[in-house]
Parts: structure tokens; sequence; C-alpha cells
């Protein structure tokens, strides 16, 4: 029979909530953390006491004080002191962000990706370099608790391995291993799906936060998924769980998918199903391609609106599905899905009011992404964060070598 | 989705000389959630907003907010019960400023003289609340926004005076794909943040977008009132072009209610 957990573990799990508390949540008073914590207030304050000793919070005067009463200290997460790395693999582009303690961007550089430069070492270089100009400027005493990266591809579990990313051409990468070993800090590089990390930073902290149940999709040149199930980003056996994409919706007459496949979500409803159906460009993806998509439509252009109008048809049978699978509470629409969703809208809602089933879309909610264009790298920071928040003093500890 | 209506409306007619423009109108309206209220031209959807700001008097009928009969005579009445409006002919005043334009007519003063540092500091706040961002100072001349900004300032006008229910009409009417955007995720805001919100639109998709709930107002009567999620958009482009759509709506489209 298994013992309890000990003292130390009980303290380590405490230490790890309240981070999470103020990380997530911001200031808060240690009478609200009490509260949230459903803990006495003479442990939240031998807590904080830890935390604050450790460098990883402060307390002080509220900023915004009511005029009314004496105001009570607020705990706050030291954002200058420690930080994540956070890198975003596009697919044209390679993002880097510095993200302290609370999710503040501090620093953050952007490179566009020739076609030629696409290759794992050439990516790994460009990533390293940006990760050393931006330690570079970090002040003394500050430290780095973890580094996260986001891919457009297939990605196992735990080890990080890319199986697939076709839009960048890798295959098998180990992508995870080379940037550690050439970042060379100490501390291992997760990486993540980038539609997985999208949902979970809409679920942490966009239009998803307080709802266990989400589902994310993220419009790029493809369509990426991520599912949040039970306050959990769904992986499946081996992590590759979420390819919403890829759900086949139009095997038998549907168009060829980048997969292999025929008649996926993303060949009927990614960019380049709509932007042919408008009669553009299908290779000129990119945000203002589709924005362009939904102005002309706007405006009255009957091919983009016809296309919109697919589209939509498209993405609401999936969304359908989706529903009557996972009950989701939220279903977010990202990255340029955001645009195709507030231009067909109508058919999206038309599809899944005749598809889901009534008692599972009752309180659906079907929203845009809070985030933008970072929720893909604030998931990266927040997977990044993951260990820190796991057992504050212990991550300290390692990094402190 | 609450179930009991902050805001309910029962039998109202309202004439305007010899012509009926609301016939029996009933209408309810939800805490947390969007309404999105919709109907050809003249359908009576601007002069149902005016009854419900006390702009217009009811010619009979029924007017309950949280539970209780209330009488609202005037747009004062209205935004003493938290009942603020945007109406369709914007009303901001080009010469003046964002914090001018959002207190005008219910300055805050200190003794005799205009107390502007607790102005501003209020108008930054909701500004602040309602996650806005695009406008620079809000020291700024209305004449110098954009549309979409425009509309943001009239929305934090209306929902700076701890207001309940923000009614606006056809807001993104004249703005661009970018600008509705942002208006429509304001819009949403504001009902996550628990305001009733009614938005009056005829571009389906900000209906189906942002609603929750739909309204649908045929010659002056309601033809139905029904939850985003349990109709199509050709049931509900029926509902505004015939008053009725299979079981949905008025029982016969020359009279008498379902
Ligand atoms: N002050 C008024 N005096 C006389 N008739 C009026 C007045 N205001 C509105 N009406 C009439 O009432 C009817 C309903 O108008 P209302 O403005 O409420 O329609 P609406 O549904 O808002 O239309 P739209 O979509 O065009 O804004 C119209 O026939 C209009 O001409
Ligand atoms: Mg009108
Ligand atoms: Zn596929």
């Amino acid at each position: 029979m298994k013992a309890g957990p000990s003292q130390e573990e009980i303290r380590r799990h405490n230490l790890g909530t309240l981070l999470r508390h103020v990380h997530i949540g911001g200031s808060m008073s240690r009478a609200v953390l009490a509260d949230r914590m459903g803990l006495n207030r003479s442990t939240i304050l031998g807590l904080v006491s830890e935390l604050t000793s450790a460098g990883l919070v402060r307390e002080e005067l509220p900023r915004d004080t009511g005029r009314a009463g004496r105001p009570s200290l607020v705990v706050r997460p030291e954002s200058d002191q420690a930080y994540v790395l956070a890198f975003d693999v596009g697919v044209d582009r390679l993002t880097a962000a510095r993200i302290g303690l609370g999710g503040v961007f501090l620093d953050r550089r952007e490179a566009r990706m020739r076609p030629d430069h696409r290759e794992a070492g050439q990516v790994t270089e460009v990533l390293a370099d940006f990760a050393h100009q931006m330690m570079d400027t970090t002040r003394q005493g500050t430290v780095c608790v973890g580094v996260a990266a986001a891919v457009r591809g297939m990605v196992r579990r735990p080890d990080g391995l890319v199986r697939a990313a076709p839009y960048i051409d890798w295959k098998d990468e180990e992508f995870g291993e080379s940037l550690t070993r050439r970042l060379d800090l100490g501390l291992p590089v997760s990486v993540g799906n980038e539609a997985s990390l999208g949902a979970l930073a809409e679920h942490l902290r966009g239009a998803g936060t307080g709802c266990q149940d989400l589902v994310y999709l993220h419009g790029d040149i493809g369509i990426g998924g991520g599912v949040i199930a039970g306050g959990q980003l769904l992986g499946g056996d081996c992590g590759y769980g979420g390819e919403i994409g890829h759900m086949v919706v139009n095997p038998r007459a549907g168009r060829p998918c980048g997969c292999g496949g025929r008649g996926c979500l993303e060949a009927e409803a990614g960019e380049r199903a709509l932007l042919e159906a408008a009669q553009r460009d299908p290779s000129a993806t990119g945000r203002e391609a589709v924005r362009a998509v939904v102005e002309a439509a706007d405006r009255g252009d009957i091919s983009a609106r016809a296309a919109l109008h697919d589209v939509g048809d498209w993405l609401g049978i999936g969304v359908a599905n989706l529903v009557n699978i996972l009950n989701p509470r939220t279903v977010v629409f990202g990255g340029t899905l955001r645009e195709v969703f507030l231009g067909s809208a109508a058919q999206i809602r038309s599809r899944v009011n005749s598809h889901a089933l009534a008692a599972s879309r009752e309180n659906l909610r079907l929203r845009v992404g809070a985030l933008g264009d970072n929720a893909v790298l604030i998931g990266a920071a927040e997977l990044a964060f993951s260990t820190i928040l796991a057992g504050p003093l212990e991550a300290l500890a390692r990094t402190s070598t | 989705m609450t179930a009991t209506p902050i805001l309910r409306l029962r039998g109202i007619d309202k004439s305007f000389g010899p012509v009926q423009v609301l016939h029996d109108v009933s209408f309810d309206v939800h805490p947390g959630e969007v309404t999105a209220l919709v109907g050809d031209n003249g359908a009576g959807k601007s002069t149902l907003v005016k009854c419900i700001g006390g702009i217009h008097p009811i010619d009979g009928g029924e007017y309950w907010f949280e539970d209780e009969e209330v009488q609202v005579h005037s747009p004062r009445d209205a935004a003493a019960l938290g009942v603020e409006i945007v109406y369709q002919d914007l009303a901001l005043c080009d010469n003046l400023d964002i914090v001018q334009n959002m207190f005008l007519g219910r300055e805050k003063r200190r003794g005799l003289v205009l107390d502007d540092a607790t102005m501003e500091e209020m108008a930054a706040k909701t500004l602040e609340g309602l996650s806005v961002r695009t406008v620079k100072s809000i020291r700024q001349q209305v004449s110098s926004l954009s549309g979409g900004q425009r509309q943001t300032v009239a929305i934090a006008k209306a929902v700076l005076w701890n207001s309940k229910v923000v009614i606006l009409d056809e807001p993104t009417a004249a703005l661009g794909v970018a600008q509705t955007a942002q208006v429509l995720e304001l819009v949403r805001r504001l009902a996550d943040n628990g305001l009733a919100v009614v938005l009056i639109s005829h571009n389906m998709n900000d209906v189906f977008a942002v609603s929750d709930r739909i309204a649908a107002l045929y010659l002056g009567r309601m033809a139905a009132q029904i939850r985003t999620s349990d109709v199509t958009h050709a049931q509900v482009v029926e509902l505004i072009t015939s008053g009725r759509s299979g079981d949905l709506g008025l029982a016969t489209t020359n009279g008498a209610t379902a």
C-alpha cells in the first residue's frame, strides 16, 4: 500500500499551486490565495515567504487602491527575475520571446525564413542566436527557468521528436535535443505542436479562461487543432492527438490533402481551398490574403462570398463532429480562422445547429481567439513554465548550478 | 445562460400619428448574453429601442426591469435603471475630446468646477476594462478617430455608468471588416462580463458570430425569439422576410401572433 504524500510533497505541491495562481491570475492578496487554495492564512504566509526569498514573488501595495479602507498587500510574480524562452517555428517565420513569470513579454525577436533556410540545423542556429541576444540584455540575478518551442507538425511524446512537419519538410527531426545541446543552458527544450500550444494558451489566458473543455482550431497554411478535455491537453497515446485538420469530412469527392489523403478538413477549409474558391492565387497564403477575401465578400464580390460560404460549411461540419464527440464548452477560432469565422459564422453555426446533438450544443460557445498571433508563443511559454510551477524550489535549485 | 431576463417587455404598442409601428411586441433581454435584434428595414427595431430608452413614450404594454414593472418616460429614467443605448444616428460631438464626450451632460464636478482628473481616470479605466488599446490619447478630439474607434468610444460611454443593459443599434453598419471584428469582440466581452447586450444588425455573420439569442421583428411584430443554437441562417432569413419559418414565427402574417 502506498503511503499518503509526505509533508515535503505537500509543501512542494502548495508552493507550485500558489505560484501558478499568481502566474495566471496576476497579483492577489494572501486572503484571496487562502480562499482559492483552501488553506489557512498562516500556511499561505509561510508559502509566500518561501517564494519571496526564492525571488519568485514579491509583496507590495496594490497599484489600484480603492478609496475606502486600508489596502492590503498583494502577492505579485517577479516577472523580471524568472523567465522562459519561447520559440515558434512557423512556415515562413521564426519568432522568439523572453517571457517573464506572470506571462509578461520582456523581449521578442522575429525573422522571416527563406524557403531554402528551413533545415532543422539552420533553424536551430537562428533560434540560438535569438536566445543569446535576448539573454545578453538581462540583468544580473535573473534566471531562465524553461525553454520550449512550437512546430507545425507531429511531435512525439515525451522526447519531442518531430515526426513530420510537412510544410517545412522535416521528418524524424531530433529538434528538441539539438536545440537543447546548442543552447547549452542546462535546461531541456520542450517541443510541442503549434495548435496544441495555442489551445493551452487560449485555455489559460485567452478566450477559454475558466473553461475546462475547449477545442482550438488554428488557421495557418493548414488547419491545426488542439483539445483541452477536463482541463488537460489531450495528446493521445504518443502525443499526436488533436489533428483536427485531418479529420475526414469529404473522402469520396474531396480535395487532395498535404497528408496524402483526400477530403480532410484542412483540404476543404484551409487557406488554399478558400483562396482557390475565391479565384485567387492559392499559393499566396497568409493573413492578408484571407482578410482580402473576407473584405471582398463584404463588398459583395460573388466568388469571395461563395468561397466563404463553402469553407464555412465545411468548418461547421467539422465543428459539429467535434461537438458530438467532445462536448466542448468553447470552440476557439485562432490564427487566420479568426477572419474566416467572422466572415462565415452564419454557415458555421447553421451546420453546427443542424448536425450537433441538441444536448451537446446547448451551452456551446463559438469564440475567436483572444490572444491573436501571440497564442502559439504564449502556449510555448506556458509549456516552458510547467517545470517551475510543478516544484518551484527544486526547479530553481537545478537552474542555479 | 441565465433563466431570468433582466428586461422584459410585454404587449408593447407604438404608433406615430395614424401609423402603428409596433404591435403587441414582447421582448426579453438576459444578463450575460448578446441578444440580436433583427428585421428588415422599417421593421421597427430602432423604434423599439427608442421606446426602451425612454425617447418615445409607449402607447400600451408593460415594461419590466429586474422583476418590477417600471415606467420609463425619459432617457433619464432609462439611465437610472442602468439601460444605456448607442443609437444608430451616433451621438458623439466631433469638436469634443473622448473624455468630454463620455461625460457629456453628466459631467463630474468638484464644487463648481469640472473634476477633470476624476473624469479622465474613469474614462481611462473604462477603456482599459474593455481592453481598448487602439486610442492613443483620451484627450483626442473625436473628429480624429476612425469609425471603429468612434463606435468603441460610444460603447465605452454606455458602459461607464455601471449600466446593466447596453443596446447597440447597428454598431458595425458603417465599418470595414477589421473594425467590425474589433467591435464584435468588444460586444462579446461586455456580455461575458455579465452585461445584457442587445445588438441590432443586418449582417447575419455578425449575428451568428456573437449572439446567444435572436429576436426577429417582422412588420412591427415580434415573429420569434429563439436561441442562436437552435436555428439556421435560412430560418432566420425566413423569419425576417416573411415573419415565419416552419413552426417558428407568426401564425398568420396578417394579424394574430402565434
Ligand atoms: N419619429 C417617427 N415618426 C414617424 N414615423 C416613424 C418615426 N420613426 C420611425 N418611423 C417609422 O416607423 C417604422 C419603423 O422604423 P424603424 O426606424 O424603427 O425601423 P428599423 O427596423 O430600425 O429599420 P432600419 O433597419 O432601416 O434601421 C418605419 O416605417 C418608419 O418610417
Ligand atoms: Mg433602425
Ligand atoms: Zn490530411
